[in-house]
């Protein structure tokens, strides 16, 4: 024992105060709304929503659905990422509960190419939607893993990639107010590049550990 | 003492260290040493492993002191911590290969079914290893556990290296899965 008493001993020498810890789903929330209104407002500045996409929410429920099932599956992956960040605050079935709900919306979109949500037309089309798409998530990536690598992910990969898998698919999501409906188009043009930044992530976060020093500088 | 009174006596440790009381801290990780040492050891038996685990899991501890939520519960959050380095320190296990190494060099004294049935009686009292299927378990046992290299661990096996490599993985992540289900 004599090995852990001098290992105590350093770790409580001059033992630095530490801040209280954030609310973690408080936290979550902040970076979703935030991370939301940026995604928003940049689309619109980079170009016009489809004409009359407010209006299709409301007059075809299918739609509104799909749009809703999208918003929660985004929220829980988000909320997922950053509980995972404390220990023991994510639950597998939690965990198990936003992929499965990710699934499920992402679904909606292989059987809308067989009985879309919409009827599938060109307006509204933009150029880039699969590069903004691409660009609007890298600042949410580095914002969300700047917030939760300040606290102990367990599992930093795994955190990351749902962190990238919710950046991702706010911008994917609102491409269908923004861009053109049409099943294959979103497959290809604002699904696939949100689902790309899961590896992003990972990547970006395995290059950019925690550093785990001692707070209180042993 | 009682579990109640242990989760409430460490969550006002943790939340007087979180404040910067160091006789609280000391206080709090010496208890923890013990009940960190008696988890591990119920499971994985009296492994060597579990020296690098208790001091890892205290190192990780203090790292992620600021992330206690004292309207939590403080076990789960310590035995996370703890689990989570447990298979951390099992999976960059080689400490023991060097403890083999010197037997061969200097001692000669164990021979390799010695060494095996050795490490195979200390299993015996780790309850979470029994777990495993008895291909997984060899496996983890001769490359984690006795310090074999991979590729002696498929000689003696008589299966290739990358079926090792793969019998260990999966027993590690049984492991995993295991504690996890573990409720403490």
């Amino acid at each position: 024992m004599n090995n852990h008493d001098s290992l105590i001993a350093n770790l409580s020498r001059n033992l630095a105060p530490v801040p209280p810890p954030p609310n973690i789903n408080k936290l979550a929330m902040l970076w979703f709304c935030l991370s939301a209104f940026f995604v928003v407002v940049l689309i619109h500045l980079m170009g016009p929503v489809r004409p009359g996409a407010f209006l299709q929410l409301v007059e075809k429920p299918r739609f509104l659905l799909e749009s809703l099932l999208g918003l929660a599956a985004i929220l829980w992956v988000c909320q997922s990422a950053f509980r995972g960040a404390i220990p023991a605050a994510l639950t597998s079935r939690f965990y198990a509960f936003g992929i499965m709900l990710m699934i499920l919306w992402l679904a909606q979109y292989l059987t809308g190419l067989v009985s879309p949500a919409l009827e599938p037309s060109m307006l509204g089309e933009r150029d880039h939607c699969f590069l903004e798409t691409v660009i609007y998530s890298l600042p949410l990536i580095l914002s969300g893993l700047l917030l939760v690598r300040r606290l102990y992910p367990l599992r930093p990969i795994r955190t990351a990639m749902s962190l990238s898998l919710a950046a991702g698919m706010l911008p994917a999501l609102y491409m269908q107010l923004a861009c053109m409906y049409e099943p294959s188009h979103i497959l290809t043009h604002h699904i696939l590049p949100g689902l790309l930044m899961v590896p992003v992530g990972a990547t970006i976060a395995m290059f950019w550990r925690p550093h785990r020093d001692m707070p209180n500088g042993n | 003492m009682t579990r109640g009174s242990d989760e409430q006596r460490w969550s006002r440790l943790m939340m007087n260290a979180q404040a910067g009381n160091e006789s609280d801290y000391r206080l709090l990780l010496t208890e923890l040493t013990a009940v960190i040492y008696n988890f591990l050891r119920s499971r994985f038996g009296d492994q060597h492993f579990i020296e690098d685990c208790v001091q890892e899991s205290l190192i990780a501890i203090h790292q992620a002191r600021h992330t206690y939520d004292p309207q939590r519960n403080f076990r789960p959050w310590l035995f996370a911590i703890v689990r989570h380095k447990a298979i951390d320190t099992l999976r960059n296990q080689n400490r023991r290969k060097k403890v083999v190494d010197n037997y061969h060099d200097e001692l000669h004294v164990l021979s390799q079914a010695g060494r095996q049935s050795e490490a195979e009686s200390e299993l015996s009292q780790g309850d979470i290893l029994v777990s495993l299927s008895p291909q997984h378990r060899e496996a983890l046992i001769l490359t984690k556990f006795i310090g074999y290299s991979i590729a002696e661990a498929a000689e003696k096996l008589c299966i290739s290296e990358s079926a090792v490599k793969v019998r260990i993985h999966r027993a590690i992540h049984k492991l995993q899965l295991l504690l996890e289900a573990d409720e403490q």
